[in-house]
């Protein structure tokens, strides 16, 4: 059954947020829709980019080394996606990489509970961003200036792959934008303190964080802490 | 030898109710609960947790649903219907698995249902295409348990005089209401010039402090997030923890019952479940209560086949899994400006915390010219938008013909939603009508990871829930726009809220026509009880939560008596 595309994602928005499950259904959307991922395979297929660069990068101490591929790409796009600009009604306004959202990635897709076909999806979208940078301009993504990066995007965004791939990252973004700094994002605030925004409380120490709350509650989620 | 009086399958709030009163009363009892056994100290104001990952539900890849929707008609004007598992559609049907269940992230709106709901078939007659019957039981039969619920799982609140008020065995609410926000006032006024009486919302909140339960700390962040004070009456927080401090009630976390065993005389002797590291184990009692919320009970029990029961307990006639109810209305919102107010308005409109508490029950019966005849209403609740800032944000990425929005553009909507406007918003709760197209029956492929069939449930609704609910609706508009709120937008559609579930085993009188007896006792089988709301025939026009704590000290009581 196909009508449950993206855009149709608003069926389940429109009503009772009084318990746990409309707003968890809304969110977990996109995670646990496996043909979201299913149907870039073939579009993908033949782009020249590695994907063992994910596994390369698995060892801990790699996991700050944003200077790497693909994060250096992949850092590059979520600041031009959600880019720093000067003052915003006098405040400031933070960017991608004020707020960490590289970090906070890294943190989110190597974690045992990630969804493995989604860090996949991300990782191979930037050989197939480079594909296309290469083939527009003759260079990679990060050598590019803002407008050939803008128009780079748009063109990537035609396809609905592209447009996948985009607001997957724009969705983590989000999340490094405003979910608990305890995560890695949302620096000194930032992000919460741009919106004014109230956080709840208590908030989550170290020793309480997400994946800590249940013990070997799924195969999937598998937890050794 | 046996080795519990009563096996509860479930903690939530139809399985709590049973365990605190039997292990008070002295009998051994054990609850089984899948999930995990999470505190006060495992809960945080942590968006990420509560809603953006599978921490209090289980994976979809894990465990799912399929889900059975329409898809247009076919030449004769039949529905046809399309079934897609939840892990590919993402549509979670699971409410809170863990110890307490779903009551840990309601937001505790708590409405108990009226005399009329329990006669519904005899006062507005019979609707072409729905099962509408009368309970067996009366309102009075209930109220003594509603009154019960008030001060053992502690709600809060006024009573006021309504014309449909409930009938009450005590003059007032155990406790005060909770601290109401600043924008009640507006609220009030409004109603008041349009004549619609502003009804206070009890809440299964504790205001201050009661025995090891601390009071309400208004930190704003209230459904769908679990209680880090003790003062949202959850099942565990308000009634499993005194029981387990009796010494007769153990709660096995981790434990997925998949089926319940009966001997060849058709009484349960067994729950076979399935614990954390996946070993299969069995416990024997006197009693067996299932209460795992609807959808899940119905699964169950079609799971447990026997030699007295080939099509499931308390199957044999053949009405397991039917006339499963969920919320028909729709919900709406409005956009109150700070530009558009005074500096001290605007201050305080934007204030998180404190609650709205506030309701419409003007409508509970319809008479209108408009209609025929009287008609069956419902309740228009009113709150403020759902504080998560990430889901929040991330819904304005897209622009109006659904291309995404980046960059600077990006930024300025997110801001300008965030820092503009307060949200106010509105939930309508009408009856969902039972009917042939609304049921339980277990997937013929779709397996859990233990390899059990899940539950494929369709979801047909009836359209005169649709007529009921934008009148309803239309009502609830004339309020939001008194109070002067821009970008109205409201909806109404027969999509079910995975959130509100009932029915599935409706109790009633006459076996053919229902699964439980008027003590939730399977017709065929003895020592099987049913404590969730899945007992519902018809739903009512409110949460069900208060109703489903109710019936299940009734049924509590009469299982002690037995005992």
């Amino acid at each position: 059954m196909k009508k449950h595309n993206k855009k149709n994602n608003k069926q389940y928005r429109n009503s009772w947020e009084l318990y746990a499950s409309s707003l968890p259904a809304n969110s977990k959307l996109l995670n646990s829709r496996r043909h979201f991922f299913k149907q870039t395979t073939g579009l993908m297929a033949g782009m020249s980019f590695s994907a063992a660069v994910l596994a390369k990068n698995k060892s801990s101490e790699s996991l700050s080394q944003t200077s790497d591929e693909p994060w250096l790409t992949i850092s590059e796009v979520q600041e031009h996606l959600f880019p720093r600009t000067a003052t915003h009604n006098t405040l400031f306004s933070p960017g991608a990489k004020d707020i960490n959202a590289i970090g906070y990635l890294q943190t989110m897709l190597h974690l045992p509970s990630a969804n493995k076909e989604e860090a996949d999806f991300i990782i191979k979208g930037v050989g197939w961003l480079n594909g296309v940078a290469n083939n527009q301009t003759g260079k990679s993504f990060i050598k590019l200036n803002d407008k050939q990066r803008e128009q780079v995007l748009k063109k990537i965004s035609a396809s609905e792959a592209g447009e996948n791939w985009l607001s997957t990252l724009i969705r983590y973004i989000f999340e490094a934008l405003l979910a608990d700094p305890v995560y890695g994002g949302n620096k000194k605030q930032l992000g919460w303190q741009w919106l004014k925004h109230q956080a709840g409380y208590p908030r989550p120490p170290e020793n309480k964080k997400y994946w800590m709350l249940k013990r070997k509650l799924t195969i999937k989620d598998a937890y050794s802490g | 030898m046996v080795e519990y009086d009563v096996c509860i399958v479930g903690s939530g709030a139809g399985a709590s109710p049973v365990a605190y009163t039997l292990s008070r009363a002295g009998f051994s009892v054990v609850v089984l609960e899948k999930g995990p056994w999470l505190t006060e100290n495992d809960f945080y104001k942590d968006e990420l947790a509560c809603c953006r990952r599978s921490v209090y539900t289980p994976s979809l890849q894990d465990e799912q649903h399929v889900i059975e929707d329409y898809d247009g008609r076919n030449k004769n004007g039949q529905y046809k219907w399309a079934s897609e598992a939840t892990s590919e559609s993402g549509w979670d049907f699971w409410n809170g698995n863990c110890v307490g269940g779903s009551s840990n992230f309601m937001s505790g709106f708590f409405y108990r249902l009226k005399p009329v709901d329990f006669y519904l078939r005899s006062e507005f007659g019979p609707i072409d295409g729905a099962n509408v019957v009368d309970w067996p039981i009366q309102y009075e039969d209930l109220e003594p348990y509603y009154a019960k619920v008030e001060q053992l799982v502690g709600v809060s609140g006024r009573v006021v005089k309504h014309k449909f008020a409930e009938p009450r065995s005590t003059k007032d609410f155990p406790y005060p209401p909770t601290i109401e926000h600043p924008i009640v006032e507006h609220f009030d006024k409004a109603c008041e010039s349009l004549r619609y009486q502003s009804l206070p919302t009890p809440r299964a909140i504790l205001p201050h402090a009661v025995g090891t339960r601390r009071g309400c700390e208004y930190s704003g962040y209230c459904g769908s997030y679990g209680c880090s004070t003790g003062a949202k009456g959850s099942g565990r927080a308000a009634l499993l923890d005194d029981a387990v401090r009796t010494g007769h009630c153990k709660i096995i976390p981790y434990a997925k019952v998949y089926k319940l065993d009966s001997n060849n005389k058709g009484v349960v002797s067994h729950a076979s479940y399935y614990d954390e590291n996946g070993v299969s184990k069995k416990i024997s009692a006197k009693i067996f209560v299932v209460a795992c919320q609807a959808i899940e009970t119905s699964r169950l029990l079609l799971a447990s086949t026997g030699v007295k029961h080939p099509e499931g307990l308390a199957n044999n006639t053949n009405q397991l899994g039917k006339n499963l109810l969920f919320s028909a209305g729709g919900s709406g919102t409005g956009e109150l400006y700070y530009k558009d107010m005074s500096r001290q308005q605007s201050e305080a409109f934007k204030r998180r915390g404190p609650f709205i508490n506030r309701g419409l029950q003007d409508w509970y019966v319809i008479k209108d010219k408009k209609f025929s005849s009287q008609l069956k209403g419902g309740t228009i609740d009113f709150l403020l938008s759902h504080p998560n800032p990430t889901t929040r944000a991330d819904s304005l990425k897209w622009d109006d013909n659904g291309k995404l929005v980046w960059g600077e553009a990006l930024k300025q909507k997110v801001h300008a939603a965030f820092t503009e406007k307060q949200r106010f918003r509105f939930e309508v709760f009408n009856d969902w009508l039972p009917t042939d197209d609304c049921f339980v029956s277990l997937d013929k492929t779709v397996k859990d990871r233990w390899g059990s069939a899940v539950a494929k449930v369709r979801v047909g609704y009836h359209d005169h829930d649709l007529v009921v609910g934008k009148y309803l609706t239309q009502k609830a508009e004339t309020v939001i726009q008194q109070m002067q709120a821009k970008n109205i937008n409201s909806s109404v559609s027969g999509s079910p809220p995975a959130n509100l579930v009932a029915g599935g085993c409706r109790f009633g009188d006459d076996p053919q026509t229902s699964v439980l007896n008027p003590d939730c006792q399977g017709h065929d089988v003895e020592n099987l009880y049913v404590t969730d709301g899945s007992f519902m025939p018809t739903g009512g026009s409110v949460p069900y939560t208060w109703t489903i704590y109710a019936n299940a000290f009734r049924v509590a009581d009469i299982i002690k008596k037995r005992l």
